[in-house]
C-alpha cells in the first residue's frame, strides 16, 4: 500500500514533530501523576515488611499511621496461649513532632518489642536502647546521619542506622521498645499486639481465635492495613489524579485531532481526487485513522520512554516523591492513547464525508 | 451488432430550484464506441464538465440515463458509484490532480490500491503504465518535481491503472504548452486504440480535433451539432502512435 498517511504527515515535518511532542508530553504528565499516586498508595506496604501476621487492636482502628489504639500489655500474655500463635510482639506507635536545625519535622515512630532470640542479629526495627533507626528521607530533612544525635521528646537519641524509604508524606523511625514506653508514657500499655503465627497455621482461623480470646478487640492482617492505607490515599488523591489524567488525555486527544484535522483539510482536494477516482469511504477513513494512529502511537511510545526516565530521575533526584511506574499502567495508557487516536479521527472523517468529488473539476 | 460502450440518453442536470433553477445540461444524447475518441467542445459554462461528471458517476442526472458497457449507472445507489469510478471509468483532469506528497509511481499505485491491488502486483503494473507513458526515468520523482506534461502523463497512467472501459478527460491540455499538449493527446489517442476502451474529452482546444474521431458541440447545455467522423482525426498529423512507440516520443518539459 502507498503510505499516504505517513507522507501527508511528513509533508509538514515541524508540525508532525510538534504533534508527537504534544502527545508524548501529555502521556508523560499522565504517567508521572499515576506513578506518584502509585507510590503514595504503596506506602502502606511498609506494614507487610514487619514481622508478624495478625495485628490485634482496639475496635475502630484503620491502620497505625491513621489511627491509634491502646491495649493492656498483659493481654500479650493471654494471646500467647492461643493455639497457632508463635510470638506476640507489643507494638508502640505514634506520630512525633520535633524540631531539628530550624525545621519542624513529623515522624511516624514505631517500636516493636520483639522477643530476643539468642545469637540473632538485631533487625532495623530493633535498635538498642538510646538509639534510633530513621529512614533516608528523615535523615535528609533533619540533616543527620549515623552517629548523629536527634532530640526526640526531649531526649537525645543516637542515630543507629539509616534505612531506605520515606517520602514527602510518610517518614518512619524505629525506637527501642523500652525507650518508646518511657517516651510515650505508656508503661502498662501497648498500642497494638502483632501476632506471629506458627508456620502452617491458617491465619484467618488464628485471627478468629485471637478475637475470642480477647473480646472487644479486632484483628487485621498486615495486608489489610496496607489496603486500608491505600484506601485513605485513594480517598484523598484519586479524584485529583483522575482529573489530571483526564486533562492529560483530553490534551493528547486534542493534539491528535487537530493534527489529523489540519492534515485532512490541507489535503481536502486530494481526498476529493481519491473520491473521484473511486476510493470508498472506508479507504479514505483508513488513511485518516492511520494518520491519527501514527501520531498517537509514536507520541505514546516516546511519552512512555520519557516517563521511565523521569521516574528514575525523580527517585534519585527528589526521593521525597516516590514514583512507581507499573508496566500495567504504561500499557493501559498506551492502549487508551491508541483508542484516543482512533476517536480523534472522528472529526476529520466527518470532514472527508463532506468533500464533494465534483470539486476536483474546478481548476 | 455490439452495443455502444457509452450511451448517454436524454441526460439533463439541473441545479437550484424556482427562480434560481439552472439547467446545466439539457436532454443530451449520444453514444461512443470502443476505441473511439469523442471530443465535446463548447464555450465556458456550456455544461461540458457537468456532462462529464454525470458520465463519470460523480453527478447524478436529474433525468435521463447514462449507460456504460450496458450498465445503467443512473440506476445505481449512491454508495455503488465509487465502484463505477474505479472499475469502469478513468479520469484525467485539467489540473492533473496528482497527490503532491507521492512519487509518480505511487500516484499510479494508489489508484490500484483503491481497487484492492496492493504490494508487488500494484507496483509492477504502475511501473509498466509509466514506462508506456514514457516516464521510466521519472518513476521516483515527487509529483511536484515533474513538468506539466509529465504530470499529465502520470495522470493518464493513473486513469488507465484499473483498465477502465471509458476514459474521461476534462480540458487535458489546458495547462500544457503546445508540444506537451500534442504529446499527451497523441498518447491518449494511441492508448485508446490499443487498449480498446473509449475516451470522452471535453475541451476548448480546437487542436484536439486532430485526435478525435468525432466532435460534439455543446451550447447552453444542449448538444447542437456533431461533426462527421470524416471531418476530423487526420491521424497522420499526430503520427498515429502505437503504444510501443509512445515511450520514444519527444515530450515537452
Amino acid at each position: 500500500m502507498v503510505p499516504l498517511a505517513r507522507r501527508n504527515l511528513l509533508s509538514e515535518k515541524a508540525r508532525f514533530a510538534m504533534s508527537i511532542a504534544g502527545v508524548a508530553f501529555a502521556v508523560l504528565l499522565i504517567l508521572i501523576v499515576v506513578s506518584l499516586y502509585r507510590g503514595w498508595s504503596d506506602v502502606g506496604r511498609f506494614y507487610e515488611q514487619l514481622p508478624g501476621d495478625v495485628w490485634v487492636a482496639q475496635p475502630g482502628t484503620s491502620d497505625p499511621f491513621h489511627s491509634t489504639s491502646f491495649l493492656p500489655l498483659a493481654d500479650a500474655q493471654r494471646l500467647g496461649n492461643v493455639k497457632g500463635v508463635k510470638t506476640v510482639i507489643p507494638v508502640y506507635a505514634r506520630h512525633i513532632a520535633f524540631g531539628e536545625h530550624g525545621h519542624e519535622l513529623d515522624v511516624f515512630a514505631m517500636a516493636l518489642a520483639v522477643p530476643r532470640t539468642a545469637g540473632a542479629q538485631p533487625r532495623t526495627y530493633e535498635p538498642s536502647a538510646g538509639t534510633i533507626a530513621i529512614d533516608g528521607m528523615l535523615a535528609s530533612q533533619a540533616h543527620v546521619g549515623v552517629g548523629d544525635s536527634l532530640r526526640v521528646l526531649g531526649r537525645p537519641l543516637v542515630v543507629a542506622s539509616v534505612h531506605s524509604g520515606g517520602n514527602s508524606i510518610f517518614q518512619t523511625a524505629f525506637l527501642n521498645a523500652a525507650d518508646a514506653r518511657a517516651l510515650f508514657g505508656i508503661d502498662e500499655l501497648a498500642n497494638f499486639l502483632l501476632v506471629d503465627v506458627v508456620p502452617g497455621a491458617q491465619v484467618p482461623a488464628v485471627a478468629a481465635a485471637l478475637r475470642r480470646a480477647l473480646p472487644g478487640t479486632e484483628t487485621h492482617t498486615s495486608e489489610q492495613f496496607a489496603t486500608s492505607f491505600a484506601d485513605r490515599v485513594n480517598a484523598g488523591f484519586l479524584a485529583v489524579v483522575g482529573v489530571l489524567v483526564a486533562i492529560g488525555f483530553v490534551v493528547g486527544g486534542a493534539v491528535i485531532a487537530l493534527t489529523t484535522y489540519t492534515a485532512t483539510v490541507e489535503r481536502a482536494r486530494e481526498f476529493g481526487v481519491l473520491k473521484a477516482i473511486g476510493a470508498s469511504g472506508g479507504f479514505l477513513y483508513r488513511i485518516v485513522v492511520r494518520q491519527s494512529l501514527i501520531v498517537g502511537v509514536l507520541g505514546a511510545a516516546i511519552g512512555i520512554a520519557a516517563s521511565v526516565a523521569a521516574t528514575r530521575l525523580i527517585r534519585s533526584g527528589v526521593p521525597e516523591f516516590i514514583a512507581v511506574l507499573r508496566p500495567l499502567d504504561a500499557t493501559g495508557v498506551f492502549v487508551v492513547a491508541i483508542l484516543m487516536a482512533i476517536a480523534a479521527s472522528y472529526v476529520p472523517v466527518r470532514r472527508i464525508n463532506r468533500i464533494d468529488p465534483a470539486e476536483v473539476f474546478r481548476a | 451488432m455490439n452495443a455502444p460502450l457509452l450511451r448517454v440518453d436524454r441526460a439533463s442536470r439541473e441545479f437550484g430550484s424556482g427562480r434560481t433553477l439552472v439547467r446545466a445540461v439539457a436532454d443530451v444524447s449520444f453514444a461512443t464506441e470502443r476505441g473511439e475518441v469523442t471530443l465535446i467542445m463548447g464555450p465556458s459554462g456550456s455544461g461540458k464538465t457537468t456532462l462529464l461528471s454525470m458520465i463519470g458517476g460523480i453527478l447524478r442526472p436529474t433525468s435521463g440515463r447514462v449507460v456504460i458497457d450496458e450498465l445503467d449507472i443512473t440506476s445505481l445507489r449512491r454508495r455503488e458509484l465509487p465502484r463505477v469510478r474505479r472499475e469502469l471509468v478513468g479520469f484525467v483532469f485539467q489540473t492533473f490532480n496528482l497527490l503532491e506528497s507521492l512519487s509518480a509511481l505511487e500516484n499510479v499505485e494508489i489508484a490500484l490500491n483503491i481497487a484492492g491491488v496492493t504490494g508487488f502486483a500494484a507496483e509492477e503494473r504502475a511501473h509498466a503504465l509509466l514506462r508506456e507513458a514514457g516516464l521510466e526515468q521519472r518513476l521516483h520523482f515527487n509529483a511536484q518535481a515533474l513538468s506539466a506534461g509529465e504530470r499529465q502523463r502520470v495522470a493518464l497512467a493513473r486513469a488507465l491503472a484499473n483498465e477502465p472501459r471509458l476514459l474521461l478527460a476534462d480540458e487535458p491540455t489546458a495547462n500544457l504548452d503546445s508540444d506537451a499538449g500534442h504529446d499527451v493527446m497523441a498518447l491518449l489517442r494511441g492508448l485508446t486504440e490499443s487498449k480498446g476502451h473509449a475516451a470522452v474529452v471535453v475541451s476548448h482546444d480546437p487542436r484536439l480535433r486532430e485526435v478525435a474521431d468525432r466532435v460534439l458541440w455543446l451550447a447552453d447545455g444542449r448538444l447542437t451539432s456533431a461533426e462527421p467522423e470524416s471531418r476530423v482525426r487526420p491521424s497522420a498529423s499526430v503520427g498515429s502512435p502505437t503504444p510501443t512507440t509512445l515511450p520514444t516520443l519527444v515530450l515537452g518539459p
